[in-house]
């Protein structure tokens, strides 16, 4: 038996003592593993068209802020690395990551970007990165279900929707119409609360980044009665309390919701017969507004950062590859992502390009999604060091309140420890 | 007396029919869903037996692992980097957790058997400070552990995550076996004694091989806590070379598209090892455990 | 111990009359662990005890001595008092169900009928996933919309509905400490198994002849000759639930509200959310001594069983 164990550990022992083969290579991509294969394949063009050798190297997507956060505190060196806006400023603050700023032909790429996005890959005033994909938050219904409760048309207000969703509850449709993602997490209580509270017409914070959500009669609070409401007579599914962004999507393929809101790039799976069991009948409109505003929505960007000043050159390099044009000048990568993958992009030029055109509109309506993105809010104060320590406390906070928690107390101190938070930094 | 008999049986039936439905429906339901379609996944009502059957997770998992690109496209499976290299990062784990059940139980025996057999003062503060070490929360010694792992150079290495896992499972080990050497008769020890045998030739003469039945029981043990831990795998590796199977797992998940049936198909994978491990190793388990590993 | 054993040593040593201190033995012989628990752990323990009197925000430049002034701002914080007490009935339940289900789980595989063998070697199962695959089992077991314990439960009549189970109070908490459980049953299983094979057939039966019956056998012989096993399998599991994390990250977050928002989850959310490894590290520091409290309190009782 020792014997045994002993020939197994010596084996073992084998097996990593044997070197592993250290490559050098001029620069160095760091991300989550969505689609690697082909990541790989933009960087063997890269290197052929640069004559640079560049690797690719993913960490898993839901602990990539923690995998990198303990990377960058003990030091490792990165050289460009995919970037959450959600983590923008604070990686910003810590230094982890380093601004464009007057590296060669950025101006001319910031003139073909839409000042939203540019914002949103700011922090104080510099910009961080180019845009890997971007786009955003879009409504979406379930066609088959709406005409069979006797429905023509999407709702165009927050108020209308609740009474559509009514109609197919009262129909025998379906109990709970509306999924939305409310579970307390990065993309989904905040974002949705954010895009309701745009269509009644309010904000989060101000220009001037104070809290106005607290305040009597504010959007945010229309928004979480609306949603309070919802969860209380069952037209929202209680199990959006539960969800998040990437998860409401097995409602609507499953035909368990016929109303929700998700990133615009899952409408390719949505109406994906593979994995859809309601592939094509999901269609997108404009967000829902009120008697306020028409509509409104917010925008994500997911972007190319370089880390240090010891490889920026070699890592701009790569960075306009990756996010702007290659040595034919056209938007190779960008647009490679749009057809094949149906992410969502921000370079005007791609926005009159033919193939583009034609191909996302297998999923999604191209001039409704340019429509929608006009009425993206500006969220300036999501760019500050100090969102992210606030946001976690909100989340749990506007969960109570939507399981019945007392509103004003519960926002006023959400107000109080924003405003103590900005005091300090 | 029969009749008693009779019911005696028909209650210990009924129990072993609630422990399995309990105990190993829930991972009956995971094999039966990751052999489902993506869309039948997301069904209502319920689908509670695939149909097709559909193995076509499993392929993308073995076929990616052993062919290469154009055999695998030639079955119109499109396999991904994850599952290709999923079967490869099993390698890994397989390392971490053999040498970390090895050197755990070697050096846990060789802590073990002085508390267990020598009258020292302190061998109760000895034996709770080992356990005090575990206290303090993993996560909370994470950053210091991964700066320290870097200043060393030693980050995106096998060695880093045994040593690690060791100390997680050396206390768990320890406790487990002063307690079973405690249950070999004393009487064995004092005769070697008296034919000239000093403290280090008992503990590997007599007290060692009479416990290889607790020896396995800890080592699984350590097998089983190591091949599934995940916080310092995704810390400390940071190449396909070092990646564990825990990390690559999580890998399946994904921003744009998630596919669930891989993820569970993935799940399923890695509970095989183990299992198979502790199986094959289950005489002792229970013949160990049966010795009376835990009676002070 | 005694004449003998001093005589075989003193062929070791070069004083005669002397052989090595037990004391210094036992160092000897536990030194290699030691020192591995000591790099691993001791190192970054101290670490993150010295982060713990430090303003240490990853988020700014200056990273000044605090003195106990994170330690202060935890006690002084309500949501501390709110997830310590969610922590302890996190762990009182979760280590109540796994002690006495593995408690009777024990006594059945410890009777004699065909079968058995492959129902020990089947606990095997749950104890052999890895705590995250396990989370995520569970999470899909209870998806408000295709979880099998909906389809089960409406079949069953127990539910009319669907329900989200993982959404509201008490029913997130439950399912939570019932998913842990699941996973954790087994190990205290074989332990108590391991323990109820020390207990002499003859004592029971001697019992039995006497009249007493099994809720007397079992409150009478079995409970206190099992108090060594017992006290073993408490100690480990409390530790364990105390530190729990991994099942509160898939299921929950620490939701809804806050409701499950145990002290494992605020360690990471201050360390790894918020980049505050001050407040991380203190917080990690109280939960490490509130633990270090109760291991020797059992400590104590374990004492005490030795003697008798």
């Amino acid at each position: 038996m020792m014997k045994k164990w002993l020939t197994i550990a010596a084996l073992a022992l084998v097996g990593w003592a044997a070197p592993m083969p250290a490559q050098a290579t001029d620069v160095e991509l760091t991300g989550w593993p969505y689609q690697v294969d082909v990541v790989r394949e933009n960087l063997e063009r890269f290197s052929s068209q640069s004559g640079l050798s560049a690797t690719f190297n993913p960490f898993p997507s839901n602990e990539y802020h923690t995998k990198m956060v303990s990377s960058f505190a003990s030091g490792t060196n990165f050289d460009v690395v995919y970037v959450r806006d959600s983590f923008l400023a604070e990686w910003a603050a810590a230094g982890w990551i380093v601004p464009l700023t007057g590296l060669p032909g950025v101006d001319e790429y910031m003139s073909d970007l839409p000042q939203g996005i540019i914002d949103q890959m700011s922090f104080e005033g510099e910009v961080y990165g180019l845009p890997y994909y971007s786009g955003n938050s879009v409504f979406v219904y379930n066609d088959r279900l709406m005409k069979q409760a006797g429905l023509n048309a999407p709702a165009s207000t927050w108020n209308e929707l609740m009474k559509q969703a009514q109609t197919m509850k009262d129909k025998g449709v379906m109990a709970s119409p509306i999924v939305i993602g409310l579970a307390a997490n990065e993309n989904s209580i905040l974002r949705t609360l954010e895009i309701v509270a745009a269509g009644f017409g309010g904000r989060f914070f101000n220009d001037q980044l104070e809290p106005v959500f607290q305040e009597p009669n504010s959007g945010a609070r229309k928004a979480l009665a609306w949603i309070a409401d919802g969860i209380e007579s069952g037209l929202i599914n209680q199990a959006s309390m539960s969800q998040g962004d990437g998860e409401i999507d097995q409602f609507m393929r499953s035909g368990t919701a016929a109303f929700s809101l998700v990133t615009d790039y899952e409408m390719k799976v949505l109406n994906d017969s593979e994995q859809s069991n309601e592939a094509g009948n999901i269609m997108n409109s404009l967000v829902p507004g009120s008697s306020d505003a028409t509509s409104g929505t917010i925008g994500y960007v997911r972007l190319y950062s370089i880390t240090s000043e010891a490889n920026k050159t070699r890592a701009w390099e790569l960075v306009k590859f990756l996010g702007g044009k290659d040595a034919t000048g056209v938007y190779y990568v960008p647009k490679r992502w749009a057809l094949e993958f149906g992410l969502g992009f921000s370079p005007a030029p791609l926005y009159k390009d033919e193939d583009v055109r034609n191909s996302i509109s297998g999923w999604i309506d191209p001039d409704l999604l340019q429509e929608q993105a006009k009425y993206a809010i500006n969220r300036g104060y999501r760019f500050v060091p100090y969102f992210s320590d606030w946001e976690i406390e909100a989340w749990a906070g506007f969960q109570e309140i939507i399981n019945g928690g007392d509103a004003d107390s519960i926002l006023e101190e959400l107000a109080e420890n924003w405003n103590e938070l900005k005091s300090e930094y | 007396m029969k009749r008693k008999n009779l019911t005696r049986y028909i209650l210990l039936y009924l129990a072993s029919a609630l422990f399995l439905v309990v105990f190993i429906g829930p991972f009956l339901w995971l094999v039966s869903s990751s052999l489902q379609l993506e869309r039948q996944l997301v069904k209502v009502p319920i689908v509670w037996l695939p149909d097709p059957l559909s193995l076509a997770s499993y392929k993308e998992i073995f076929m990616g692992a052993f062919f290469d690109e154009a055999v695998v496209s030639s079955h119109k499976i499109s396999s991904s980097y994850q599952s290709r290299i999923y079967l490869g990062s099993f390698l890994n784990s397989g390392i971490i957790a053999f040498s970390v059940s090895f050197f755990s139980v070697v050096f846990g025996a060789y802590a073990a058997y002085p508390i267990a057999r020598l009258n020292f003062r302190g061998r109760y503060t000895l034996l709770f400070s080992i356990l005090v070490v575990r206290l303090v929360p993993a996560l909370a010694l994470a950053i210091p552990i991964v700066l320290f792992a870097k200043k060393m150079g030693m980050n995106d290495n096998l060695v880093t995550l045994i040593l690690i896992n060791m100390s997680f499972v050396l206390p768990y080990t320890i406790w487990l076996l002063q307690a079973y050497f405690k249950t070999i008769p004393t009487e064995l020890e004092d005769a070697a004694r008296m034919d000239g045998c000093n403290r280090f030739q008992v503990a590997n003469k007599i007290i060692i091989p009479l416990s290889i039945p607790g020896l396995t029981t800890a080592g699984i043990l350590a097998f089983l806590l190591s091949w599934g831990e995940f916080l310092f795998a995704l810390l400390i590796t940071e190449t396909e070379q070092s990646f564990t199977s825990t990390v690559v797992a999580a890998m399946f998940a994904n921003d744009v598209d998630v596919n669930y049936v891989t993820i569970i198909a993935a799940g399923v994978l890695a509970v095989i090892p183990p299992v198979i491990f502790a199986l094959f190793f289950q005489k002792y388990i229970i013949s160990g455990l049966l010795s009376g590993a835990v009676k002070n | 111990m005694g004449a003998f054993g001093q005589n075989a040593l003193s062929t070791m040593t070069k004083n005669p009359s002397s052989e090595i201190p037990q004391g210094r033995l036992a160092l000897i012989f536990s030194a290699p662990a030691l020192l591995i628990l000591a790099v691993t752990v001791l190192v970054p323990l101290a670490y993150a005890i010295y982060l713990s009197f430090h303003r240490y925000n990853l988020k700014r430049a200056k990273r000044p001595f605090a003195g106990f002034r994170n330690y202060e701002k935890i006690l002084t914080d309500d949501k501390f008092w709110d997830s310590l007490a969610t922590s302890f009935i996190f762990a009182v339940s979760a280590v109540a169900v796994i002690t006495v289900v593995a408690f009777f789980l024990a006594l059945l595989l410890n009777q004699d009928f065909a079968g058995r063998g492959i129902l020990r070697a089947l606990l095997l199962i749950p104890w052999a996933i890895p705590d995250v695959v396990n989370a995520l089992l569970w999470k899909w077991l209870l998806h408000p919309a295709f979880g099998v314990m909906n389809a089960l439960f409406q079949m069953g009549g127990i539910i009319d509905q669907y329900v989200a189970w993982l959404t509201t109070m008490p029913s997130a908490m439950i399912w939570v400490i019932i998913a842990y459980s699941w996973k954790n049953i087994p190990l205290a299983t074989l332990l108590i198994l391991a323990g109820l094979q020390t207990i002499p057939k003859t004592l029971l039966e001697a019992a039995e002849l006497e009249g007493a019956n099994a809720w007397k056998r079992t409150q009478y012989i079995t409970l206190p000759l099992l108090r060594p096993t017992l006290t073993v399998v408490l100690i480990f599991e409390t530790i364990f639930a105390l530190k729990v994390f991994d099942i509160i990250y898939v299921l929950t977050s620490g939701g809804p509200g806050k409701s499950t928002t145990v002290l494992g989850w605020s360690i990471y959310i201050n360390t790894f959310k918020k980049l505050d490894f001050g407040t991380g590290s203190a917080l990690a520091m109280i939960l490490g001594l509130l633990t270090l409290f109760i291991a020797i309190v059992f400590y104590a009782f374990l004492d005490r069983g030795e003697k008798q």
